[in-house]
């Protein structure tokens, strides 16, 4: 075993030692070698079709695309190694807020490149960085939401409409259950996916500012998330029987086959799912948490964020390559292959698979992500997935155990 | 001899030289860090004894020590067990016995990610279709969905694979030992079992310390197959501390923390070997 663990770091050093290597090399051919790493995999090919067009007009740059797998944790080992991408596409999260944070991130306020971004989505990610730095590290790029994605079939044969209220939303997944139909199918084996309603709830729920009134000591879990806690119980009773032994992908599937009515995830499944079955008809709707439909807003929140590494040597060479990226047509190329949504203004999301919350989009009515707020080291994912498991933690225990989670996190800053 | 005595210096520097570059220094490395509060990256302070005072007192650490030394105990134990069995039946006189060595050497070459997903998918669908067939309700569920039986998943793929090194091991012990010993046991009219526990047993007795310490030191610390089949979870309740030290140190951005963690493991590791080699030894035979 240990032999393996040699073998198994051995890989990963000589992986990140070629990498570092590649970064460097370039100069020779009178090329210049751009190093473009995405902490996302599902754009894979748009990118490649994007940086082909791109070498095509810049033939003296070569960009060349990186996209491991678990990417985040891969992007922190290479920041302590001091070896850092010339061009970064990471999600607006907690992972940009530490970078902006490190000073790793080139600071872009005033620049051309975020002139025509939605200042909705500038005020977002500011807030991830914090007051401490007064800059703009990041060029938000493309949005995402969370949603319930339905089967519009089955919609039709259970005779029931996209509901606006908890109760109705409660009422569908009962009338499933009634005709023998599961009504969320639950992928909890990956603890993230938990996140995806869990956040749903959350940002209804928890009150304005919770992150911060929380490390203030001015909210907490066990006081702002009981009724969140409650209400995801609920849905897992219209689970199917297997909800923590199936994964991301096995769900995707799953529900492209129609094994469910409803499915708990946010758009980016949605050319996972379409990838599994091209026939199908769903649509999709912002969860309605509370019985007030004027409440009950649209979780979105910064998808992809374009930043460049402070120190590169090709400044000039990354700023063109965002430049390209950030084309109207090119914005549009990605939204409409990805299913995402723009966050620069004039360019619009079409698909009328998405039409159900084009219209959160429109009015503003979008609220962030809760998590993307706690401390990135409480493992909230996995602390909740064993709350849902239900075997070792009822709900005061779980909350107590959040609350907890989180003060030991800022404790040892 | 003295000419002699700088070829035998000139053998070992580079690899005295090598493994302290890619081994103490990392080693020394954590240590220093574990003083600090870096977080992997950017700017860091002194913060004395702080992480150790955390790590005492994070119950998470607890539970994965917990947890890492339950699966390790266990796993030892039945590896030693099926590796010593199939390497007295490998060793005895039967057909296809190379082939059969080779077949039972082969999870050995696999790596231990692509086992681990193999299996994963065994206990994801097979499992749980088999299962539903002949009506056990029980198991119609993927095991490592289940806080009380995920732990039994990465046992039972562990030890299948670290039996076919511990048999090699096994297999090269049972054949030093000379045919004349067995001769006279069984002219002295001593059955198999006998045989065994008095002869065989105590002159393979080397072979079974170093494969128990091996094997616990290799168990001690499961990686591979906790990233590839249960991330920890469900919960945390698969967590082992290799695993713990890598999830928290980079994913969560507590480096100097969890080199904390580390250091302390380190020491665990070394005092639980010295015991081990101490009193396994005591036990053993010279012929």
């Amino acid at each position: 075993m240990n032999k393996k663990m040699k073998v198994f770091s051995g890989a990963i050093l000589a992986s990140l030692t070629a990498a570092s290597l590649a970064a460097c090399s370039g100069g020779d051919s009178g090329k210049t070698e751009l190093e473009f790493f995405s902490t996302k995999g599902e754009n894979n090919k748009t990118y490649q079709k994007l940086i082909s067009e791109f070498e095509k007009k810049n033939p003296k740059i070569d960009v060349k695309l990186v996209q491991p797998p678990d990417a985040g944790t891969v992007m922190k080992t290479r920041l302590t190694k001091n070896d850092i991408p010339d061009v970064m596409a990471i999600g607006g999260d907690s992972l940009y807020g530490e970078l902006a944070r490190a000073g790793v991130l080139k600071d872009v306020k005033g620049s051309d490149l975020i002139k025509d971004v939605q200042p909705s989505y500038l005020d977002m990610t500011a807030k991830l960085v914090g007051v401490e730095k007064n800059g703009v590290y990041g060029v938000p790029y493309a949005a995402n939401a969370n949603a319930v994605i339905y089967n519009k079939d089955k919609f039709k044969e259970l005779g029931v409409e996209v509901p606006k209220t908890w109760d109705e939303f409660i009422a569908i997944a009962e009338e499933a259950k009634a005709h023998g139909e599961t009504g969320f199918y639950f992928t909890l084996k990956d603890a993230w996916t938990g996140m995806v309603s869990w956040n749903s709830l959350g940002a209804a729920l928890q009150g304005e500012d919770f992150a911060e009134k929380r490390s203030k000591g001015k909210a907490s879990f066990t006081k702002n998330y009981d009724e969140a806690a409650d209400k995801f119980q609920t849905l897992l009773k219209y689970g199917h029987k297997d909800n923590f032994g199936k994964t991301y992908n096995d769900g995707n599937t799953a529900f492209a086959q129609g094994k469910s009515v409803m499915y708990l995830q946010g758009v980016w499944a949605i050319p996972e799912i379409v990838k599994a079955n091209p026939d199908i008809n769903l649509g999709i709707f912002p969860m309605p948490v509370t019985n007030n439909p004027e409440e009950n807003k649209l979780v979105s929140g910064v998808d992809v964020m374009l930043a460049i590494d402070e120190e590169s040597d090709h400044q000039k060479e990354a700023e063109k390559f965002i430049q390209f990226l950030l084309e109207k047509e090119n914005v549009q190329t990605y939204v409409d292959e990805q299913s995402a949504f723009s966050a620069i203004k004039d360019v619009y999301q079409e698909d009328p698979k998405l039409e159900g919350i084009k219209e959160n989009f429109e009015k503003g009515t979008i609220t962030s992500f809760p998590d993307h707020y706690y401390p990135q080291g409480m493992n909230a994912a996995n602390i909740l997935q064993e709350f849902l498991i239900g075997k070792k933690t009822n709900k005061e225990e779980f909350l107590k155990k959040m609350d907890k989670e989180w003060d030991k996190v800022e404790e040892r800053k | 001899m003295k000419k002699r005595g700088s070829a035998y210096i000139l053998m070992t520097v580079p690899a005295l030289l090598l493994f302290f570059a890619f081994h103490t220094f990392p080693t020394l490395q954590g240590i220093f860090y574990s003083f600090t509060n870096w977080k992997g990256y950017g700017d860091f302070d002194f913060v004395g004894l702080k992480n150790y005072i955390n790590v005492f007192k994070d119950d998470r650490v607890v539970d994965s020590y917990l947890f890492t030394f339950k699966f390790a105990i266990i796993s030892t134990l039945l590896v030693n067990l099926f590796s010593m069995l199939i390497a007295l039946g490998l060793n005895a006189n039967i057909r296809f016995k190379n082939t059969l060595r080779a077949v039972y050497f082969l999870p050995n070459i696999l790596s231990g990610l692509i086992v681990a997903f193999i299996f994963n998918y065994i206990f994801a669908n097979f499992l749980p279709e088999m299962a539903e067939k002949f009506g056990i309700n029980s198991l119609a569920t993927n095991i490592l969905g289940n806080p009380d039986l995920a732990w039994v998943g990465i046992v039972i793929v562990a030890v299948w694979q670290a039996v076919a090194f511990n048999t090699i091991l096994y297999l090269a012990g049972l054949q030093t030992i000379p045919s004349e010993l067995y001769e006279a046991s069984s002219l002295d009219g001593a059955g198999k079992w006998k045989t065994f526990w008095h002869v065989t047993f105590p002159l393979i007795a080397p072979f079974f310390t170093i494969n128990m310490v091996l094997a616990m030191k290799g168990f001690l610390m499961v990686f591979d197959q906790i990233v590839a089949m249960t991330g920890g979870g469900p919960g945390q309740s698969t967590e082992s501390i290799s695993f713990l030290i890598y999830k928290g140190g980079f994913e969560g951005g507590e480096f100097a923390y969890q080199s904390a963690n580390a250091v302390v493991y380190f020491v665990i590791i070394v005092a639980i070997s010295v015991v081990q080699i101490r009193f396994l030894q005591r036990r053993e035979v010279d012929l």
